[in-house]
């Protein structure tokens, strides 16, 4: 992608070269960040439809607005910092959350080849990068210095971590297969139609990974660190303003992330899902594709209740770890048993 | 057996998926919800909302400073001070309602024997500071003169259960 | 003592009581509008009906007198519906007008309605309407709601003794006026709105001021004159609304004079509410501090002889007490309570209080008035005196002035002189003394603030002992007209020469220093040269000449014990807090005292009630010993002055009254009307 800018900017010398690589950046992050405020808005607007209510509807043409609205009163308020806290951590922890949400993106293809880096262990970075995301969870919690906050953050690393290792065996399943670690070669390995997707073999995995995905990104049922009713917001009490914002936007870029990592893996990223439908582009279908993945989660928070937190933890290592474990052995064996192995490139 | 059809059903997200289902068809549902600002629904001529004091059609107020509503108000929300108007006739010179007290229970216009303080149909009075929800009586008359129609299409549309 | 039977009870009543008066001693209540226990029997409501064996219609039992054997009934089918009909009879014509009525929540005939009437009307034809009447500044009418039960008529001619008002006209056409369109010309005509059952008659000052149900009631005692009427201070928030009578039989029984009942707008005009201190000529607000650092400045180094103290009319002893002791504490006695200069005697109570009482009036069988312009200076007494000779024959003898004096008396002239002539027994007022066997001899102040008045107090003890006083009659009464006086006479604050010598040392600049307690009533010019501090209520005569004015509380608003006429001691109750800066008067002095560095020995009220030797026990009459009192000297043929007409301004609170000043202009307004040539 940023090869593809340079030659087309004329390719000559390091200045332009970083200013490939800025605009590259820029041409994620921009859509992302006012994606987010509409994944923001549709996210309410699909509570609302549940609940046969409206949702947002004032700001600007069915309110589409609205997140922008919320951004900017945001923006506005004051920033309190409370006087018990540790400032600088507690100052810093919104800052690396949402960077650590942003930098994910890097590696994700809108179509083959087409990613800010396409490195070849891309999964693996992105599982690396969401392990960090709970440092600015924790960080916050224990900055704050409020009772609220620290058992918001304590519950969120210890969920974090429960569930990374599931993700990360279920995701050993389906990288057997493809046999390589770069997310194109994962999406490629998928070529053809909806009956080539990963989905349907691997659906135990993709279900597996749908929920872990949930509580990777705090999403009900697995909301416990910012239950507000116990917790009242967990590790974002004391937060105002833009850095309450920052957690916001984190956030929200996490679950899209998810959304759009879910789309690649299971279900064939940017191809279309029958024939004759190729003529709309691939990164539409993939963008199609992390909407409808963002819409089930959406849902899921509509009409799931939360989880206790004994339950989370046993579902997580009592459910989840030996069951991934399991699928793991077995996907390996049938790998094994028909000779489906990928040949190491 | 009933244990391992429980963890068939889990396993295979039985209960999820109808969920999932059940949200579904109601997404597409009719709201239920009104446009609010914009479309209202429809109120009681019971309706018990901001007070109003009324006049009678000649421009005489009725309020006779009878201070029953006063003695009835269970919030104490009602102050009223009277005295002879120059043309002899008993008068208040102060009507204050502290709507932040008012409970809204419609006493004082059950008590009132000359329909002179009622609750209107406006519930939309909200205001930015406290001081504003102080009633004084000519806020409460100005009320009655803005509402006055409606006011009285209520009291009508009611006298027949009184 | 016929004894009858009643709702299957029997009870033996006195002889000539009626079958209602049974009915209450029995315990049984019947509605009634017309009847009043301190009035004549009407009969003319018929609310009282009962049922009476053997009589073929039911009795009003107001009008029946308890024969023995009778069997009454109040609670037959027969007695209720006979209430229903009149009750219904009663409200035909009055006006559904409760909401706008002031009576409205204490209302005899809205009570009574609700508890004996049906509950709806039959009537549908139109309403009587009745001309209101004008009857001047203090009472309301609404006579449309009038149900001619005729108690204000009955009160003003047995009670006030104007027959000022009756009925024209009859039945449905029947209304109460006053006769010739007059005001009700009396002192005590406040009290038909007392007797008025229903809003026909309600206070003008009160009108629509306020609703029965909102009024908190204080029990206290009047300071408008030394009768010491009881009172009911009613209160909305931190406002005197009205007063009312509180009934004490001994006293004032169910009446107070108007100006009792209407110069409470007075507490809250004209009124000191801070301290000022008065610099280059003029009055300066000051803190209560820098008035007490004045004060000081100018006390410092004054001998006890360079300082003296006036009490005034409306003090409590209390704050007589601490005036008293803080000037001790300076070396100084001089403080006097006769402002009037009144030729009291404090050496000797029976010398200066109402010996007979008050109730006694109602025993005596011959009153003589020495010099007593009663019906000004105590209109409940002369209503006392008015009902018993109306209502049983008392004689009544006056040497002084009678121009005023509502009933029949035996007028023996205005010459003082003759007093000396009713010792030797030939006078006709001696044979009527003699005869006597409870004769009462009343002196007022007429008399006594006179230069001869110590003889005068002289002669007539001397004349008691010859002819009143008996084992257990003493005859000889003071009438005093300042509800302070007698208070202070028990707590000695007399002085030689009294106020006359305080004020010719005050002008020969002998006297340093005078502190006035509310004392209004001097010619306080002559203070010009003296320090002058005044301690009282109201913006009066007093603070003319004052250089330091300490606000002090009104009777409503503090504590106080006062002596009436009697000597009985009464207090006030505290009804609403003092005005402005204003404080209670002893804690007033209690604070100068620490400043002039002769703190006073108490803390608290009960403290400084400790260090008073009461003369008797709260409410009730004390009987004095009898001794001497009094100086032989002799008597000034020079008539006794008349009321001077000042009823309704008799002191700062009624001074700064506009009920009370309203009153004075309609009273010229009428002789001057009278005298001309209009009709």
């Amino acid at each position: 992608m940023v090869e593809t800018l340079y030659s087309l900017m004329g390719g000559q010398g390091p200045v332009l070269y970083l200013a490939a690589i800025v605009l590259s950046i820029l041409a994620i992050i921009l859509p992302l960040l006012i994606g987010v405020a509409f994944a923001v808005y549709f996210d309410r607007k699909v509570w609302a439809a549940v609940q046969m209510r409206r949702g947002p509807n004032v700001v600007g043409p069915w309110g589409l607005l609205q997140s922008f609205a919320d951004g900017l009163k945001l923006f506005l308020k004051e920033t309190i910092i409370p006087s018990g806290s540790n400032k600088v951590i507690f100052i810093l922890a919104p800052m690396i959350t949402f960077t650590l949400a942003l930098i994910s993106w890097a590696v994700i293809p809108f179509e083959s080849r087409m990613a800010l880096a396409d490195l070849n262990v891309g999964i693996l970075y992105i599982l690396a990068i969401s392990s960090l995301g709970v440092y600015g969870i924790i960080m916050s919690g224990w900055a704050s210095n409020s009772r609220y906050a620290f058992l918001g953050g304590l519950r969120s690393a210890a969920q974090m971590v429960s569930y990374e290792v599931s993700i990360g065996f279920v995701l050993v399943c389906v990288l057997m297969k493809v046999g390589s670690l770069n997310m194109t070669d994962i999406v490629e390995a998928q070529q053809g139609y909806i009956w080539n997707w990963h989905f349907i073999p691997f659906l135990p995995v993709f279900v597996i990974f749908f929920i872990s995905a949930l509580a990777e990104t705090n999403r009900p049922p697995f909301d416990l660190p910012e239950a507000e009713a116990e917790l009242v917001a967990g590790y974002q009490v004391e937060y105002s303003s833009m850095a309450f914002a920052l957690f916001f936007l984190g956030e929200y870029a996490n679950i899209l992330l998810m959304s759009i990592v879910m789309a690649l893996l299971f279900f064939g990223g940017w191809y279309a899902p029958l024939p004759g439908l190729e003529f709309i582009p691939g990164t539409i279908w993939l963008l199609l594709k992390m909407v409808f993945f963002f819409w089930c989660f959406a849902m899921v928070k509509a009409f799931v209740p939360r989880y206790r937190y004994d339950q989370l933890m046993r579902l997580g290592w009592k459910v989840f770890l030996p069951l991934s474990l399991f699928l793991v052995v077995f996907y390996a064996g049938i790998l094994v048993a028909f000779d489906l192995l990928p040949t190491s490139g | 057996m009933s244990v391992i059809v429980q963890a068939a059903k889990s396993l295979i997200l039985k209960e999820f998926l109808a969920a999932f289902w059940l949200t579904t068809k109601y997404f597409f549902r009719p709201k239920v919800t009104i446009n609010y600002p914009y479309e209202k629904g429809p109120l009681s001529p019971r309706f018990r909302g901001e007070h109003a004091l009324r006049r009678y059609p000649n421009g005489e107020e009725r309020c006779i400073a009878c201070k029953l509503c006063e003695a009835i108000c269970p919030a104490q929300a009602i102050t009223i001070e009277a005295e002879p108007r120059d043309d002899g006739s008993r008068r208040t010179t102060r009507y204050d309602i502290d709507m932040t007290k008012c409970i809204y229970c419609g006493f004082c216009q059950e008590a009132c024997p000359v329909d002179a303080i009622v609750e209107g149909p406006n519930f939309e009075f909200a205001a930015e500071t406290r001081e504003e929800l102080m009633y004084d009586k000519n806020k409460l008359l100005a009320n009655g003169e803005r509402w006055e129609r409606e006011i009285a299409a209520n009291i009508a549309a009611d006298a027949p259960y009184r | 003592m016929p004894t009858l039977k009643i709702d299957g009870k029997d009870i033996t009543v006195e002889a000539g009581k009626t079958v209602l008066q049974a009915c209450e001693e029995a315990g049984i209540s019947v509605p009634r509008f017309c009847y009043h226990e301190r009035l004549s029997i009407a009969g003319n409501c018929r609310m009282c009906l009962v049922e009476m064996e053997r009589s073929p219609k039911p009795i009003a039992s107001c009008a029946m007198p308890a024969g023995e054997g009778m069997v009454i009934h109040t609670n037959t089918e027969t007695v209720k519906k006979a209430r229903e009909g009149v009750m219904e009879f009663l409200l035909i014509n009055h006006p559904l007008d409760c909401p706008i009525c002031d009576q409205g929540g204490e209302c005899d005939l809205q009570d009574q309605a609700v508890s004996f009437g049906r509950s709806r009307n039959r009537y549908d034809e139109n309403k009587r309407a009745v001309t209101d009447k004008n009857m001047g500044p203090l009472i309301d009418t609404t006579m449309t709601r009038c149900i001619h039960c005729m108690r204000c008529v009955r009160f003003s001619s047995e009670l006030a003794g104007v027959d000022d008002m009756g009925a024209l006209y009859r039945g449905e056409n029947s209304q109460i006026v006053t006769y010739l369109d007059g005001l009700l010309d009396s002192e005590m005509s406040g009290n038909v709105i007392d007797l008025c059952p229903v809003g026909a008659l309600t206070s003008k000052p009160y009108s629509f001021t306020a609703r029965s149900w909102e009024l908190t009631h204080h029990t206290s005692i009047d300071v408008m004159d030394a009768v010491g009427s009881n009172i009911s201070v009613d209160v909305r928030g931190n406002t005197v609304m009205r007063i009312n009578p509180v009934i004490n039989d001994d006293v004032n029984e169910e009446w107070i004079s108007d100006k009792t009942r209407f110069a409470y707008d007075g507490l809250t005009k004209r009124r000191l509410d801070r301290p000022y201190i008065k610099k280059k000529g003029k009055f300066v607000e000051a803190s209560w501090s820098d008035a007490f650092v004045a004060i000081q400045r100018h006390l410092r180094g004054l001998k006890g002889s360079e300082i003296a103290a006036i009490v005034g009319d409306q003090a409590d002893m209390e704050s007589m007490k601490a005036l008293k002791d803080l000037l001790a504490k300076r070396r100084s006695n001089r403080v006097e309570c006769r402002q009037d200069s009144a030729a009291h005697d404090a050496a000797n109570r029976a010398g200066y209080i109402m010996n007979s009482m008050i109730k006694g009036l109602d025993e005596a069988d011959y009153v003589l008035l020495v010099g007593a312009n009663i019906r000004c200076d105590a209109p409940v007494i002369n209503t006392r005196i008015l009902k018993n000779v109306k209502g049983r024959g008392l004689s009544v003898g006056v040497i002084g002035d009678t121009s005023e004096l509502n009933f029949r008396v035996e007028d023996h002239g205005n010459d003082p002189s003759i007093i000396t002539k009713l010792s030797n027994g030939r006078h006709a007022i001696s044979k009527k003394l003699k005869a006597a066997k409870k004769p009462m001899i009343i002196v007022g102040d007429a008399a006594l603030c006179r230069s001869d008045g110590a003889a005068i107090l002289a002669e007539l003890s001397r004349l008691a002992e010859q002819y009143c006083n008996t084992e257990d009659w003493n005859g000889f009464n003071v009438l005093h007209t300042a509800a302070s006086r007698v208070g202070g006479l028990d707590l000695g604050l007399t002085t030689e020469g009294g106020v006359e010598s305080i004020l010719v040392d005050a002008e020969a600049g002998d006297l340093k220093a005078v502190i006035l307690l509310g004392a209004d009533e001097i010619d306080t010019s002559r203070l010009a040269k003296t320090f002058t501090v005044y301690l009282g209520t109201h913006g009066d005569a007093g603070v003319s000449r004052a250089n330091v004015i300490l606000p002090a509380a009104a009777y409503t608003e503090k504590s106080g014990t006062y002596a009436n006429t009697e000597g009985r001691l009464q207090r006030t109750e505290r009804a609403v807090p003092p005005l402005g800066d204003a404080r209670e008067d002893w804690a007033i002095l209690r604070a100068l005292s620490d400043k002039l560095n002769v703190t006073l020995p108490y803390n608290n009220l009960s403290e400084l009630r400790a260090s008073i030797d009461f003369a008797g026990d709260l409410g009730v009459f004390t009987k004095a010993e009898w001794g001497d009192f009094g100086k032989s000297g002799d008597i000034d043929s020079t008539s006794f002055v008349g009321p001077d007409g000042r009823f309704y301004q008799s002191n700062p609170i009624a001074r700064a009254s506009e009920t009370m000043a309203e009153c004075v202009a309609v009273r010229c307004d009428t002789q001057q009307e009278a005298t001309g040539t209009n009709g």
